[in-house]
C-alpha cells in the first residue's frame, strides 16, 4: 500500500504519448479558449520584441539621425504597443486562469460522478487518502499542466523564435555567435534544475518526518512525560531538523547560484557582442541601438530556457498525475445494472441465499455453499466471532457484492435480474458506526427521503426515540452534527441514523448492532426504534444485545462462512453450544456493563 | 555547517514580546551579521547592476568611433564582465547568506518549540488542540521562515536596486530622474491595494477548497449509506454546488490578476513612454549625450518595473508577522520544571504514601479532588472504585507531578512530594494505561522507549514473555523489529496493553499505576493480561483503576469514589460489612449468576 501514497511514481514512458493525448483531449470542449489564450500569449511575446526593436529605431533613426517625423511615429507605434500588449495580457491571464479552474472543475465533478457508481469493492481496497489526493492534487496538476504549462511552453518558443529572428534582421553574423551559447545555457540549466528539484524532494521528505515527529509529541506527550523521554527525544528530533537545515539551505544555496551562473553565461555573451561591435563600429556595421537591442534580445532568450527544466519536470508531474486520475476514471465498478435490469416496484418477499459461494479474494474463501430461507417479516440476527462471515452475508444482501456463484434471490427474482437502484433504495441500512453527513440534523434524517415534509420527519424521529434528545440540542432540528457527525454521540448518531431508515419506509431492514457502550437510557431508546422497524419488514441484523438477540425470530450462530447453529434463543440455549457459550459471557458483559454505568452513579446519590 | 553554540544556547523565550517588529529582530539574535551581509550583498549587488549602465554610458560616448578604440574594446567588455561576475557574486552572497539565516532561525525554532511542547504542562495540553498546536509549529513556522528568506529580503532588493538607480538617475539628469519616477507612488500604492485584495480571494478560495475536501472525504468513508439510500444522484449535485463555488472563487482570483497585471503594465508602459520620449528629446537637443541617454532607458526599467511586486511582499511580511505572534504565545507559556526539587534521594524510593486531606482544583476552577485521605505501605496494592469522572484518574496524576495538589499534604517516604523533582519522580513510577500510547516505531523500540539504560535483547525477551506478549511477536515476519504504525496501529488493544506492560517492565518503577480495563479483547487475552498485571504488581506499591470488581477484592485498601470524595475506604472483606456502593455493587455481580441460572432453567422447562 506505500506506493499508495507516493506521489512521485515512475511513469511507464510508452504509455506517455498516449496519455497526453488524451489529457489534451479534456481540452477539446473549450478548444476556443485554448486557442484564445495561445495566441493572446503569442502575441504578447512578439510585442516585447517589438518594443525593443522600437527602442532600437528611436535610438538609431530618430536621434542619431535627428529625424522628428520618425520618432513622432516611433512614439505612437510605441504607445499603441503598450495598449495592445496590455490587452493581451489581460486576455492570457482572463482566459488561461478561468479555463484552469473550469478544468479543474470539469475534472473533479468527472471524478466525484465515477466515485459514486464504483463498488465497494474498489473502496475496500483503495484508501480514501490516495482518492483524496487524486482528486484534489492529481487534477491541480493536470489543469495547471493544460493551461499554465501550455502557456509556459508558447511563451518560451516565442520568446525565443522573434528574439532571434530580429537578431537575425539587425546583424545575422553576431546573431549567429551569440547563438552559440544557447546549448550550452541550456544543459547548464537542466543540470541545476535538475539538482534543486532533487533537493526540494529531500525537504519535502524531511519535512513530513518532521511534522510526524511534532505530531507524535504532541498526542503522545503524556507518554513522553511519564516515561522522562524529553532529553533523548529532542536529540532524536535534532537529527530530523538538522537534515532539514542542510537539505533546504543546500536547496536555497543552488538556487542562488543558479541565476548569477546562467548570468554570467549571458555577460559574457553580451561581452562578446561589445567587442564584436566595437570592431563592426569601426567599418560601421552595427549602431548603438543595434548594440542596445541585442542584449536585451539576449535576456528574452535567457528567462525561457533558465525555466525550461522546471517546465519539463512539471510536465512529468502532470502527466503522472493524468495516469492516475485516467486509471481512477476507467476502473469498472465491479456491479452493475445487467442489461433489462428491471425495478419490481418493491423487493417485500421472501429472501433466500442458493448455495451461495463468495470471497473477497481467492486464497481465503468466506462463504462456501451458503444456504438460508427467510420468510417475509421475518427477523434474523446473525451472532458470531468477528471474522465470522456475517457482515459479508449482509453486505451480499445489500449487493454491494455479488455472490461468486449461487443466486440470491429476492421478491421472487435472481437479484442481479434487478437494478442497484431498485434493491438499495428498498433497504433500510443502520450501521454499527452510523455514518452522518455534516449539515443538521434534519438534512441528515431527511437523507431517508429527500421529499420528505418537516413533519414527516419529525414523525420519523419520534417514531425512531431520536425527537426528546434532538429537541434538547442548541437548535433542534437544525443543530449542526459536525464533521461525520462528530458533535453527536455514537448513541445519539444511530437513532438518527434510525429515524433516517424509518423516513426511507425500506422493504427489507438491515442493522449493525453498535458494540461500543451506550448509555442505558440512550440503548433502550435504541431497541424501540429498531422494533418500529422491524415490524412487519424482513430484518437482518448484527447483533450484539442479548435483548434483541432474544426478540429475533431465528438466530444464526455464523463461524468459519457456515451456519454453525440456527434456532431460536430457546433452542439454542438447549443445546448447550456455542450459542449457549456466546450468551453466557454476553450476559455477564452485559450486566457489568450496567453495573458500570449505571449503578455505581445511581447508589452514590 | 551547524550553529555556533552560543547561537543555539539563545534563550527563545527572550525573544518574546508584544511589539512584532522587536520580536522578529530578537528571533535573529545570532544571526544578524549574516543577515547584514546579505543586506549589504543586496545593495553591491544593485550597484553593479547600475554601474554597468554606467559603464555603457562611457562606452558609448567616449570610446565609440575613437580612433584608439580597438585597444580599449577588449578592456571594456572585460569590464562589463567583471560587473556581471560583481552582480553575479552579490546576488548569490546575499541569497545564501539570507537563507542561512532564514533556515538557521527556523532550526533552532523547530528545536525550540519541540522541545518546548514535551516541558509544557498537563494543564496547557489539556486545553490545546493538537490541530493548532501542530499548526503553530508547522505552517506558522514556516511562514516566519519565509519571513527571512523571501519577503524581508524581496522588499530589500526591490528598494535598494530602486535607490540605487534613482541616485544614478539624478546625477544623469535631475528633471530626467524626476520625471520617471512619477508613477511609482500610484504603481506601490495600487499594488499593495491589489495584493491586499488579492491574498483575501486567495483566502476565500482556498477555504471553499477546504470545504470541497471535507465533502469528498465525509462521501468516501460514507459510500455505504449513500449507495444504501441510493442517493448519488444528491451527492452528485451537493458535489457539484461546492465544487461550482470554488469555480466562482478560484475565477475570482483569476479575474483579479487579470486585471491588475494589465493595469500595472499600462502605467509603467505610460511612465516607459514618458522617461523615453523626454530621454529622447533632451538628446536631440544636445541636453545630454546619447550614453546618457541609453543608461537611463536602461536605468528607466529597474526603477519602475520590481515596484509592481512590491506590495505581495509588503501584504505576505503582514502574514509573516501574525504567524511570529501565533508562535510567540507558545514560546510565551511556562514550561514545567523538571529537575527543580529539593530532595533527590540516591536510590530507589520504598514507596509508602501518605494523602492529608489532599484536594485539586482544576484552572477552570473544578475541584476534582476534596480533602483525600489514606496511607499505604510499601509493595501495598490500592484499588481505586467509582464511576467516570469521580476523580480516580486526578488522583493518580498527581503522583508523578502530572498536576500540583492544590491543598493538603501528600509525602512520600515521608517527605512532601512537591519537594522531589519531577523527573526523579516520573522514573520511579510506571504507568500502564487502558489503551496506551505506542510510537510509531518497532516493537523493540517501544520496549525500550525511555529506559535509560542499555538493555540487551535477552533482557527485552524476557519482559515480553512475562508479559505474554513474546508469542505474538515472534509470529509477526519481522519479529521485535515490527513497525507498529502510528500510535501503534499494527496491533490490536490487547497486544498494546502488553507492549506497555513489558515497557513497564523494562523500566522497573517502584510505584505502579494501572488501568485496570481489558475491554477491548477476548477472554483468552483478557487472562493473559491479568496474569502478567500480577506479575507486574508484585513488590511494588500499586495503583489500580479498576472497572471491574474481581480485581479489587485483593487489594490491600480499596478507595471508592464519588464527585471527587473518598466514600468507602477498606479492605474487601470490611467493606462488605459496611451498607454502601461497594456492597450493592459486589450483589449485583452475585445477582448475575443467579439471573442466569433461572433463565437457562427456565428455557430447559419449554
Amino acid at each position: 500500500m506505500s506506493n499508495y501514497y507516493d506521489d512521485e511514481e515512475e511513469l511507464k514512458t510508452q504509455d506517455n504519448l498516449k496519455t497526453i493525448r488524451r489529457t489534451l483531449a479534456q481540452t477539446r470542449p473549450h478548444w476556443r479558449w485554448i486557442v484564445g489564450f495561445l495566441v493572446t500569449i503569442a502575441i504578447v511575446s512578439v510585442l516585447d520584441s517589438v518594443y525593443t526593436y522600437l527602442r532600437k529605431e528611436i535610438v538609431d533613426q530618430a536621434i542619431l539621425a535627428g529625424s522628428q517625423a520618425v520618432f513622432r511615429q516611433a512614439l505612437i507605434a510605441y504607445a499603441a504597443t503598450v495598449l495592445v500588449q496590455a490587452l493581451g495580457v489581460f486576455g492570457f491571464i482572463y482566459l488561461t486562469g478561468i479555463l484552469g479552474q473550469r478544468i479543474l472543475y470539469d475534472l473533479r465533478q468527472a471524478m466525484f460522478n465515477h466515485l459514486q457508481e464504483l463498488s465497494f469493492a474498489y473502496f475496500n481496497r483503495t484508501p480514501v487518502g490516495w482518492i483524496m489526493a487524486r482528486v484534489t492534487s492529481d487534477t491541480e496538476r493536470v489543469s495547471n499542466l493544460l493551461t499554465w504549462g501550455l502557456l509556459d511552453i508558447t511563451w518560451g518558443v516565442f520568446n525565443i523564435a522573434t528574439s532571434a529572428f530580429f537578431m537575425f534582421i539587425i546583424n545575422w553574423r553576431l546573431a549567429l555567435i551569440v547563438l552559440t551559447i544557447l546549448p550550452i545555457l541550456l544543459v547548464v540549466a537542466a543540470q541545476f534544475q535538475k539538482r534543486i528539484l532533487a533537493e526540494y524532494r529531500r525537504v519535502r521528505r524531511f519535512n513530513s518526518k518532521i511534522v510526524g515527529a511534532y505530531n507524535e509529541n504532541i498526542t503522545g506527550v503524556r507518554v513522553v512525560k511519564a516515561l522522562c523521554r524529553e532529553k533523548e527525544n529532542l536529540r532524536e528530533f535534532s537529527q530530523f531538523s538538522g537534515d532539514m537545515y542542510r537539505a533546504s539551505y543546500h536547496a536555497a544555496w543552488l538556487s542562488a547560484l543558479f541565476l548569477p551562473v546562467v548570468q554570467m553565461i549571458t555577460a559574457l555573451a553580451l561581452g562578446s557582442i561589445i567587442w564584436y561591435s566595437g570592431r563592426q563600429a569601426q567599418w560601421g556595421g552595427m549602431t548603438i541601438g543595434s548594440i542596445q537591442a541585442f542584449v536585451s534580445y539576449l535576456t528574452f532568450i535567457m528567462w525561457p530556457i533558465q525555466d525550461l527544466a522546471r517546465v519539463y519536470a512539471e510536465l512529468q508531474h502532470a502527466v503522472a498525475s493524468a495516469e492516475r486520475i485516467f486509471s481512477l476514471l476507467d476502473t469498472v465498478p465491479s456491479i452493475s445494472d445487467r442489461p433489462g435490469a428491471m425495478d419490481p416496484g418493491t423487493v417485500r418477499g421472501d429472501v433466500s441465499f442458493e448455495h451461495v459461494y463468495f470471497d473477497y479474494d481467492p486464497d481465503t474463501p468466506v462463504l462456501a455453499d451458503f444456504n438460508l430461507q427467510v420468510k417475509q417479516g421475518e427477523t434474523i440476527a446473525l451472532v458470531g466471532p468477528t471474522g465470522g462471515g456475517k457482515s459479508t452475508i449482509v453486505n451480499l444482501l445489500c449487493r454491494f457484492y455479488e455472490p461468486r456463484k449461487g443466486v440470491i434471490r429476492m421478491a421472487e427474482h435472481d437479484y442481479t435480474e434487478l437494478s442497484l437502484h431498485a434493491i438499495q433504495s428498498r433497504i433500510g441500512i443502520v450501521l454499527q458506526t452510523p455514518h452522518l453527513f455534516s449539515g443538521t440534523v434534519r438534512e441528515n434524517i431527511r437523507y431517508g427521503r429527500l421529499e420528505a415534509t418537516d413533519e414527516q420527519v419529525e414523525e420519523a424521529a419520534r417514531v425512531a426515540g431520536a425527537h426528546d434528545f434532538i429537541v434538547k440540542l442548541g437548535k433542534g432540528y437544525d443543530s449542526g452534527v459536525g464533521e461525520g457527525g462528530q458533535l453527536l454521540s455514537v448513541g445519539q448518531k444511530q437513532l438518527i441514523s434510525l429515524a433516517r431508515a424509518l423516513l426511507a419506509q425500506p422493504d427489507i431492514f438491515v442493522m449493525d448492532e453498535a458494540t461500543s457502550s451506550v448509555d442505558t437510557l440512550t440503548e433502550a431508546l435504541i431497541q424501540k426504534g429498531m422494533e418500529a422497524l422491524m415490524e412487519g419488514r424482513t430484518s437482518f441484523v448484527i447483533a450484539h444485545r442479548l435483548s434483541t438477540i432474544k426478540r429475533a425470530g431465528r438466530i444464526l450462530f455464523i463461524d468459519d462462512g457456515r451456519i454453525v447453529e440456527m434456532g431460536s434463543h430457546a433452542e439454542l440455549l438447549r443445546t448447550r453450544g456455542r450459542y449457549y457459550r456466546l450468551y453466557v459471557q454476553q450476559f455477564r458483559q452485559e450486566l457489568q456493563r450496567e453495573q458500570e454505568l449505571y449503578e455505581m452513579g445511581a447508589a452514590a446519590s | 555547517m551547524s550553529l555556533s553554540a552560543t547561537t543555539s544556547e539563545y534563550d527563545l523565550k527572550n525573544a518574546v514580546t508584544p511589539n512584532r517588529l522587536l520580536g522578529l529582530w530578537r528571533l535573529m539574535t545570532g544571526f544578524r551579521l549574516t543577515y547584514l551581509g546579505a543586506t549589504l550583498g543586496l545593495a553591491l549587488a544593485a550597484t553593479s547592476k547600475v554601474a554597468t549602465f554606467l559603464l555603457l554610458r562611457y562606452f558609448v560616448d567616449g570610446i565609440l568611433g575613437q580612433d584608439n578604440m580597438a585597444h580599449i574594446v577588449p578592456r571594456i567588455a572585460l569590464a562589463f564582465v567583471g560587473l556581471a561576475l560583481f552582480e553575479g557574486t552579490f546576488t548569490f552572497l546575499s541569497r545564501s547568506l539570507a537563507a542561512r539565516t532564514a533556515e538557521g532561525i527556523t532550526l533552532r525554532l523547530r528545536d525550540y518549540l519541540f522541545d518546548h511542547i514535551q516541558r509544557l504542562s498537563f494543564t496547557y495540553h489539556d486545553r490545546t488542540p493538537t490541530g493548532e498546536l501542530l499548526e503553530r509549529c508547522t505552517s506558522d513556522v514556516d511562514a516566519v521562515r519565509r519571513f527571512f528568506a523571501d519577503q524581508a529580503i524581496g522588499v530589500g532588493r526591490i528598494l535598494s536596486l530602486f535607490g540605487v538607480s534613482v541616485i544614478a538617475l539624478l546625477r544623469l539628469n535631475v528633471r530626467l530622474a524626476l520625471t520617471s519616477i512619477v508613477v511609482v507612488p500610484v504603481l506601490v500604492v495600487m499594488s499593495l491595494f491589489f495584493f491586499r485584495k488579492v491574498s483575501k480571494a486567495y483566502e476565500a478560495m482556498q477555504e471553499q477548497e477546504a470545504i470541497l475536501s471535507t465533502t469528498l472525504q465525509e462521501n468516501l468513508p460514507g459510500v455505504r449509506v449513500v449507495k444504501a439510500f441510493a442517493r448519488q444522484e444528491f451527492e452528485r449535485e451537493k458535489f457539484e454546488r461546492d465544487n461550482w463555488e470554488k469555480f466562482e472563487r478560484g475565477k475570482r482570483f483569476m479575474k483579479l490578476h487579470s486585471l491588475y497585471w494589465p493595469l500595472s503594465d499600462v502605467l509603467c508602459g505610460a511612465q516607459m513612454l514618458v522617461g523615453v520620449s523626454t530621454g529622447a528629446l533632451m538628446t536631440m537637443n544636445g541636453t545630454i549625450s546619447i550614453g546618457t541617454y541609453l543608461a537611463y532607458t536602461g536605468l528607466l526599467i529597474w526603477v519602475i518595473w520590481p515596484m509592481r511586486n512590491l506590495g505581495r511582499f509588503i501584504v505576505q511580511m503582514s502574514s509573516g508577522l501574525v504567524s511570529y505572534q501565533r508562535v510567540a504565545k507558545v514560546i510565551g507559556e511556562k514550561r514545567e520544571p523538571l529537575a527543580a526539587g529539593t530532595c533527590r534521594p540516591d536510590g530507589d524510593v520504598r514507596g509508602e504514601i501518605v494523602f492529608d486531606e489532599v484536594g485539586f482544583v482544576y484552572p477552570s476552577g473544578y475541584r476534582a479532588l476534596d480533602s483525600v485521605c489514606f496511607r499505604c505501605k510499601p509493595g501495598q496494592a490500592i484499588a481505586l472504585l467509582g464511576s467516570t469522572g469521580s476523580g480516580k484518574t486526578t488522583l493518580v496524576n498527581l503522583l508523578p507531578r502530572f498536576y500540583e495538589y492544590s491543598d493538603g499534604s501528600l509525602t512520600l517516604d515521608g517527605v512532601e512530594l512537591n519537594h522531589y523533582p519531577r523527573s526523579f519522580l516520573r522514573q520511579q513510577i510506571g504507568i500502564v494505561e487502558q489503551e496506551p500510547f505506542l510510537f510509531s516505531r518497532t516493537i523493540r523500540e517501544n520496549m525500550t522507549y525511555g529506559v535509560r539504560r542499555e538493555v540487551s535483547d535477552a533482557e527485552i525477551e524476557a519482559a515480553a514473555k512475562a508479559a505474554a506478549i513474546h508469542q505474538d511477536i515472534i509470529e509477526f515476519p519481522q519479529g521485535y523489529d515490527t513497525l507498529v504504525g502510528e500510535r501503534g496501529v499494527m496491533l490490536s488493544g490487547g497486544q498494546k496493553q502488553r507492549v506497555a506492560i513489558a515497557r513497564t517492565l523494562l523500566k522497573d518503577p517502584r510505584i505502579l499505576i494501572l488501568d485496570d480495563s481489558t475491554s477491548s479483547v477476548d477472554t483468552e487475552t483478557e487472562h493473559l493480561i491479568r496474569q502478567a498485571l500480577q506479575g507486574l504488581m508484585k513488590g511494588r506499591t500499586t495503583f489500580i483503576i479498576a472497572h471491574r470488581i474481581q480485581s479489587v477484592m485483593n487489594a490491600d485498601l480499596i478507595l471508592v469514589f464519588d464527585k471527587g470524595k473518598v466514600v468507602q475506604m477498606g479492605a474487601h472483606a470490611e467493606l462488605m460489612q459496611q451498607d454502601g456502593i461497594y456492597r450493592r455493587i459486589h450483589d449485583l455481580q452475585t445477582r448475575l449468576d443467579i439471573e442466569l441460572e433461572k433463565e437457562i432453567a427456565s428455557v430447559q422447562l419449554l
